[in-house]
């Protein structure tokens, strides 16, 4: 098609909007609060999403292992398989350090060099982990008394003295909150771990969290794109009737079936960009509105919001997609209903 | 008259019009067959938001012609058919007779090897009739092939050209010469 042609099209497809202005006003109406709504709906996924990444990245296990602390306080783990040779050796040479009640198959770690060595085993043997932190038995009493034992000075230094209860572990960072059982079942199976401690419950509650805004997520934007489709099909429909003796003459003197499907094509995406940049407009006003709000907030003040300086270029292609997607698909469908009419079938239409 | 702008396709036979054969033309080839004639309807189907120049330009804008011979062309058939001074006019300010010239100016502006014309008379008085079907005459004498549809008896006596009478759908008549008789 020649672009004079093309030209010519266009200013038919605006002079059409201008002609049928009231279904355009209200056409570009309904797709506004579709837009708004799907722009509002990513915007927010992409806020609860950040929020619980951030969640998700301070979600760690903490494990502690099986050392001489442990059995003394009677929770050593007494079940698992036998020592192994190099392992033995070292145990034997420390014999005279154990206490009677150390249980003879358990698997000890006896100095900060073995424990290194099982943070490292713990890294390699588990895919999910992405950090192993040592820390000893000391640095998890430095952490209980600041936490905890605030203010009571005669625990803190009775603890100080040789009755620290808190055996030598790891901090084990992971990477997928969705297969925090999985990992932590496996962990459960590395000998040398006593304990563990984690948030299993909360690890659950993410990442149902996360699926379900997922799923809510794609069926909100999945619902209103269908209904962006039926605005502008019908909006299309009315003007192709309003316009069927045009069409009708169009076919008498030889139009091609694209001469006469572009000006509708070009209505509808015309439809489709007014709506997306009213759209973006509205969308802005109404984060930056949240936004405030939210760190205004008392009890959401801390919580980190996604700047709309960061995702206005998303937002936009977006609108601008669904816009364009809406405006064609839909003046597409409709358009090839009526191309296949022939002059006087417009007639009875 | 369907058959022959390929609005319908014949069951059986050949229909050749302006070199195209009707019974193979492919889809995309009947936007060219149509651009080889002219159709001059009964009910003028003029678009009563565009005036009389736009009506006609029209036509030649499906045809992807330059803008500045759109504008010289249709003036000369505005002109041609005694519509020059109405060119701004819209057409519901028209008459019947003067909305059956611009739809008689429509079907020339390409400069058709063929105009057919269905009932061109049906919707104006027997004055406006004689007048437009002279105009078709005079289109003719220039070279154009004109194929009129008509029921007034009155103008097929008067215009002597050829007459083929149809009943149910046959050939029950062909003169050459003019005349109804079989």
């Amino acid at each position: 098609m020649k672009v004079r042609s093309v030209k010519y099209l266009a200013g038919e497809g605006i002079k059409s909007m201008w002609a049928n202005r009231l279904m355009t006003i209200a056409s570009i109406g309904v797709l506004v609060a579709c837009m708004v709504l799907m722009g509002l709906a990513v915007l927010i996924t992409m806020n609860v999403d950040k929020a619980l990444g951030t969640l998700e990245q301070q979600n760690v296990i903490m494990a502690f292992f099986n050392d001489e602390i442990s059995v003394r306080y009677g929770s050593a783990s007494v079940d698992y398989d036998k020592l192994e040779q190099d392992t033995s050796s070292t145990s034997n040479e420390n014999e005279e350090n154990k206490t009677d009640a150390i249980p003879e198959d358990a698997y000890l770690i006896h100095n900060e060099e073995e424990a290194l060595a099982l943070c490292d085993k713990i890294e390699k043997d588990i895919d999910n982990v992405i950090k192993v932190e040592y820390f000893s038995s000391e640095d998890a009493l430095k952490i209980a008394k600041d936490r905890y034992l605030e203010g009571q000075e005669g625990t803190a230094a009775y603890l100080d003295g040789s009755g620290n209860p808190l055996s030598c572990g790891a901090k084990i960072t992971l990477s997928d909150m969705s297969l925090y059982n999985e990992t932590l079942t496996s962990l459960s199976k590395i000998k040398g771990i006593d304990s563990l401690q984690s948030h299993a419950k909360l690890a659950d509650t993410i990442t149902a969290i996360k699926e379900g805004i997922a799923v809510a997520g794609f069926w909100i934007i999945a619902i209103l794109l269908i209904i962006s489709l039926v605005i502008v099909s019908n909006t299309i429909r009315v003007t192709m009737y309003s316009r069927k003796l045009e069409i009708s003459i169009m076919k008498a003197v030889g139009a091609t079936k694209s001469f006469i499907r572009l000006p509708f094509i070009i209505e509808g995406m015309t439809i489709g960009l007014v709506s997306a940049g009213l759209s973006m407009g509205i969308v802005y006003f109404c984060y930056r509105v949240a936004t405030e709000s939210i760190k205004n907030n008392g009890t959401f003040g801390m919580m980190e919001v996604i700047g709309f300086s960061s995702v206005w270029h998303l937002v936009l292609g977006i609108f601008v997609a669904i816009g364009i997607l809406a405006g064609v698909l839909g003046s597409a469908i409709m358009i090839s209903k009526y191309l296949k009419k022939e002059g006087s079938e417009f007639a009875a239409i | 008259m369907k058959l022959i702008v390929r609005e319908e396709k014949a069951n059986t036979g050949n229909i050749m019009v302006n070199g195209y054969n009707l019974m193979k033309i492919r889809s995309k080839a009947i936007p060219m067959l149509r651009r080889t004639m002219g159709i001059v309807f009964q009910d003028f189907r003029l678009i009563p938001t565009m005036n009389v120049f736009d009506n006609v330009a029209f036509a030649m804008h499906v045809t992807g012609a330059p803008t500045r011979k759109i504008r010289k062309d249709v003036s000369a058939v505005l002109s041609m058919v005694g519509l020059g001074n109405k060119a701004r006019s819209m057409p519901n300010q028209l008459s019947g007779g003067e909305q059956q010239r611009v739809g008689l100016a429509r079907a020339l502006v390409n400069k058709p090897d063929l105009i057919i014309a269905d009932e061109p008379t049906g919707n104006v008085d027997p004055t406006l009739s004689y007048e437009i079907v002279s105009k078709l005459t005079e289109i003719n004498k220039q070279g154009t092939t004109v194929l009129m549809v008509t029921h007034d008896h009155n103008l097929v006596r008067d215009f002597q050209h050829r007459v083929i009478i149809l009943e149910n759908g046959q050939i029950v008549a062909d003169n050459a010469a003019g005349g109804e008789g079989i």
